[in-house]
């Protein structure tokens, strides 16, 4: 976790030495800094920067778990323009659907042997279905599997149920609480600046919204996750925006565990023609100046069926400690066009940790570690 | 040293694997009868014998891997003959030579429908005998002097049945008595004795009468020697088909480990001095780049060689090249371990591409604004200097703007001994009919270690240099390729560039290198060090040590394009080709695709500006896609 003396000169050279004194010593940088950051294309420096803050923070650990995503539902009301997964209804003719309760509890069910730790659950935003549905869907898996942890309803989906079901914030999220609600995905984010919102997806909960309503879960005590979609038509100094409203809330409530930024994917949906899939230079740049800009979070995640698994563990060495988990039966992205396998398994995962030089941490949803893996070779430094 | 014994049959085909033995520190060589051999193996009295398959049945044996004795399709020395159709015979005398040769006919004969009394016989008793209804199995040198009316070649035959090649020697050992170390004495003498085939037909020729020009082509064309994945499918197939039978027990195939550990001392070096000279240009020896390349971290070697970069390539331009691969042919005598794209001669996926398939490639490429043809194939048994001449004379006629960067050391050598020609001369023939420059392919990794590990039969180290070299010398520009992540260690990557850096010191004619990790067939992530984080350490160790080879390429093909972005901010200026195809890479599963646009939006994206090169990396002016 020191900076080669090589590193240094190459900062001083690219005009990054005050920002370098400032990370060296703790301090937060400015939007100013973060700017710079993206705009130096200097990517090996700019590792060894974000670098220097990941191993000071976790050493070598890279964190993942055992998951499954259960998506119940594909009909959404919402017209996001960078979407492939919603459905207007749940004809067959459109490619709608949605799980009965009983479909939707066994298909979680149905995972117990495989030693998952959690389910992320997010949905369309469903015209009909009451709340029950997801009050029930809740309550009977936490009944059937006690100790699995539940994280559930991206804000999107809570501000629907608070506006179609007439309740506050407050209430949706105890009600949920009381279903077996543990925290809270980072979903539907987006990107904060109202320009983009407006363009990409107007009908959607705003800014202001998804904060309040993060800002409630946490004072609720429930922690939550905060996404970003780059790599569409928001500019640096918007991605910037909206790191910095997540890092002002964090101020307030400390209740986010992790940023993941979230590569737009471009294939069947309204605005892929005019925007290609954001290239590995940016999403490599966006996580390390994320871990440098975002410095009261403590995790910064990969996704790797976002990015790939070849470009994760090239990120492992940009500020990464987080990968995700084994997604069981992910659907968002792959209707999106992503390639890459529909789960990786815990073996797989571990080689694509260590061939980085790094140590496999298995966490559970709160981000407690379950198990280290040992490297059972000797590790070659990252 | 106690010196191990292997015995040896003396026909022919076995000549190319034993003769590099006369004299050999590690094994001591005894000729005999093939009942012999296997007699000898099974008694102890020799570690290893080079006998045929069915002596497996014998003891549990290792396989030394790599080398065998084989063919894909007519073999010459394995033939029934007979006066009338092998359709009607109900008798058919078997040479009492070998049981392998005998279980094979009894196949054969089985997959025609025809089943006749099998009755040991001499060879030449039984050919005496073979008349009417009657046939004979005649097998060895003397099989190629048999006059009759009907003759079964056996591998013929065997290939046309099964699709896959015909294993009829392997070198056996008995279980713990050969050392890695002598697996590689073995590889070297085959790697030898296979450099020298025309000699020994001459030599053969003048022992025992006949054509030396007909047991040349035996040698080139009809044996092959290799032992991979196919060799063993191969071998493996008529093991269980003769189990299945009952002509043989069941059989479990075992190898002997042939992996040599690690030993050199190295001396202590810093890590830090190391990377700062490397950063600053200056030479590395081989202590240090082995220390870098084991035990640096990734954004430590990314950024000192992305100051070297800078210094070589100040400014923000980065290069590529729109340019087709066209593999011509995937039929491949090699038989290298890892690779997921060659094919036996009688394959049903085996081809050669037809003149109108290849002017299509061209055209296509042409309009694409391409400048160059990346031209490449396996090494083909028939295909002898003249069909690259006038395949090259014709491209040259029809599309004189195109760049013929075509035929990697390896294909020169193979072109060279199926012609007989001297390496100059089949150079100076290639470049007269139009070659431009030569792909650093078949590098893999240049230490003999490691080579005849993974490719017992491919050009050894010095042979692949002295390709380069010659080349060289005769003006011709050349590229220098890697392929790591094979089970080597750090000293033989660092051994690799070091050969280079060495050669290119003496010539200055390698254009450009790029490197590339393993890539294992159907699976995504390459185990252990065919990795992203291995592959970007490879490279920008590579940009340290390799200070005198002006270009880096990324290898976006193989890494995608996100990786490749990464690498040019540790040691790259380049971004490769605009490939219109890449066969050999896609058959083990990666198929990363871009055009000029999605290439040239990937370099600017990473800060760069995107410019049009030719082979030479001279730019090409307004060329932008």
């Amino acid at each position: 976790m020191t900076i080669s003396t090589l590193a240094h000169r190459a900062l001083e050279r690219d005009g990054l030495g005050p920002i370098r004194d400032k990370v060296l010593a703790g301090e937060r940088i400015s939007d100013d800094d973060a700017l710079k950051l993206f705009e130096v294309a200097d990517l090996a420096a700019l590792g060894a920067l974000a670098n220097h803050v990941r191993e000071a923070r976790h050493g070598d650990l890279t964190f993942y778990n055992r998951n499954v995503h259960l998506n119940p539902t594909n009909v959404c009301v919402a017209s996001c323009k960078f979407c492939s997964f919603a459905r207007k209804d749940d004809q067959r003719a459109s490619d709608g659907y949605t799980m009965s309760l009983d479909e939707a509890v066994e298909k979680v069910l149905s995972r117990r042997p495989l030693g998952i730790t959690e389910v992320h659950i997010v949905s369309g935003l469903h015209p009909d279905l009451p709340f029950e549905y997801y009050t029930e869907l809740l309550s009977r898996i936490r009944k059937a599997w006690p100790e699995l942890a539940i994280k559930a309803f991206t804000a999107i989906e809570l501000n629907f149920f608070a506006e179609k079901f007439g309740m506050t914030y407050e209430q949706v999220i105890r009600r949920l609480m009381d279903a077996g609600l543990d925290t809270i995905p980072g979903g539907g984010a987006e990107i904060f600046a109202p320009r983009v919102r407006r363009k990409v997806c107007d009908d959607k909960a705003t800014a202001e919204q998804w904060l309040e309503i993060h800002r409630t879960a946490h004072r609720l005590g429930v922690k939550t996750n905060a996404t970003m979609l780059y790599g569409h038509i928001e500019r640096l100094d918007e991605r910037i925006d909206h790191m910095r409203r997540l890092r002002a809330l964090q101020d307030e409530t400390h209740g986010f565990q992790v940023f993941i930024p979230l590569a737009f994917h471009p294939e069947h949906n309204m605005i892929g023609k005019a925007f290609p899939k954001p290239t590995g230079y940016d999403g490599l740049r966006t996580l390390a100046v994320a871990r440098l800009y975002l410095d009261n979070f403590d995790h910064i995640k990969a996704y790797w069926v976002a990015l790939g698994e070849r470009l994760v563990q090239t990120a492992l060495a940009f500020g990464v400690d987080d990968l995700d988990g084994t997604v069981l039966e992910e659907r968002i992205y792959h209707m999106a066009g992503s390639t890459v396998p529909q789960a990786l398994s815990e073996r797989t995962l571990h080689q694509l940790i260590r061939a980085a030089g790094r140590v496999p941490a298995e966490r559970d949803s709160l981000y407690r570690v379950l198990k280290v893996h040992e490297a059972p070779v000797p590790k070659m430094t990252a | 040293m106690r010196k191990i014994r292997a015995a040896a049959v003396s026909f022919l085909n076995a000549w190319p694997l034993t003769a590099g033995l006369e004299g050999s520190e590690r094994v001591e060589l005894v000729l005999a009868e093939p009942s012999r051999c296997a007699a000898m193996l099974e008694a102890g009295e020799v570690d290893l014998a080079l006998v045929s398959v069915a002596a497996l049945t014998k003891g549990e044996y290792e396989i030394v891997p790599g080398i065998a004795i084989g063919a894909d399709g007519p073999v010459q020395t394995v033939v029934l003959a007979g006066e009338q159709s092998p359709a009607i015979w109900d008798e058919v005398f078997l040479d009492t030579a070998s049981r392998t040769s005998h279980v094979l006919a009894k196949l054969v004969l089985d997959g025609m429908g025809v089943h006749p009394k099998f009755t040991p016989a001499p060879a030449l008793e039984g050919l005496a005998r073979a008349k009417g209804t009657k046939g004979a199995l005649v097998i060895g040198d003397r099989a190629f002097d048999v006059r009759a009316s009907h003759v079964l070649d056996l591998g013929r035959e065997w290939t046309h049945l099964t699709g896959l090649p015909m294993i009829f020697a392997l070198w056996m050992a008995r279980p713990g008595t050969v050392s890695p170390a002598d697996v590689q004495e073995l590889t070297r003498a085959a790697q030898h004795g296979l450099g020298i085939r025309t000699e020994l037909a001459r030599k053969f020729a003048a022992q025992k009468g006949g054509d030396p020009e007909k047991y040349r082509r035996y040698l080139t064309r009809r044996i092959r020697y290799g032992f991979g994945p196919y060799e063993l499918q191969g071998l493996e197939a008529f093991l269980e088909r003769a189990a299945a039978k009952g002509f043989l027990p069941k059989i479990q195939v075992r190898f002997v480990d042939d992996r040599a550990p690690a030993v050199r001392p190295r001396r202590a070096v810093s890590l830090d001095t190391a990377l700062q000279k490397g950063a600053d240009g200056e030479r590395l020896d081989a202590d240090e780049a082995e220390r870098l390349d084991a035990e640096a971290s990734l954004l430590d070697l990314g950024v000192a060689a992305d100051l070297r970069r800078r210094a070589l390539h100040p400014g923000r331009r980065v290069t590529y090249i729109v340019s087709r691969n066209v593999n011509y042919t995937n039929v491949c005598t090699t038989a290298c371990h890892f690779c997921a794209f060659y094919r036996p001669r009688g394959h049903a996926e085996a081809y050669v591409l037809s003149r109108e398939e290849l002017a299509r490639k061209i055209d296509e490429t042409v309009a694409l604004g391409g400048i160059e043809l990346l031209l490449q194939g396996g090494l083909h048994p028939d295909l002898g200097v003249e069909w690259y001449e006038d395949l090259f004379r014709w491209v040259k006629a029809k599309w004189p703007v195109i760049n013929l960067h075509a035929l990697s050391p390896e294909e020169i050598w193979h072109i060279a001994r199926t012609s007989d020609l001297s390496l100059d001369a089949t150079i100076d023939r290639l470049v007269a009919a139009g070659l431009d420059s030569i792909p650093g392919g078949g590098a893999e990794i240049l230490d003999d270690e490691v080579r005849r590990r993974i490719a017992p039969l491919k050009s050894s180290t010095d042979e692949w240099l002295t390709v380069m070299e010659a080349a060289h010398r005769k003006g011709l520009r050349s590229t220098a390729t890697m392929m790591f992540g094979v089970g080597e260690e750090p000293r033989h990557r660092v051994n690799h560039l070091l050969r280079l850096r060495d050669l290119q010191d003496r010539t200055g004619g390698f254009t450009a290198f790029t490197c590339w990790p393993f890539q294992p067939a159907n699976t995504r992530l390459a185990p252990g060090d065919g990795s992203a984080q291995a592959y970007l350490r490879t490279n920008a160790v590579s940009r340290l040590v390799l200070d005198n080879v002006p270009n880096l390429q990324a290898s976006w093909v193989t890494m995608g394009g996100g990786v490749a972005q990464a690498a040019l901010h540790m040691g790259c200026n380049d971004f490769g080709q605009v490939m219109i195809e890449e066969n050999v890479v896609s058959a083990a599963g990666t198929t990363f695709r871009m055009d000029s646009e999605e290439v040239e939006r990937h370099i600017r994206d990473a800060g760069f500006e995107p410019a049009r090169r030719n082979m030479k990396y001279e730019l090409l002016e307004g060329a932008r896609a």
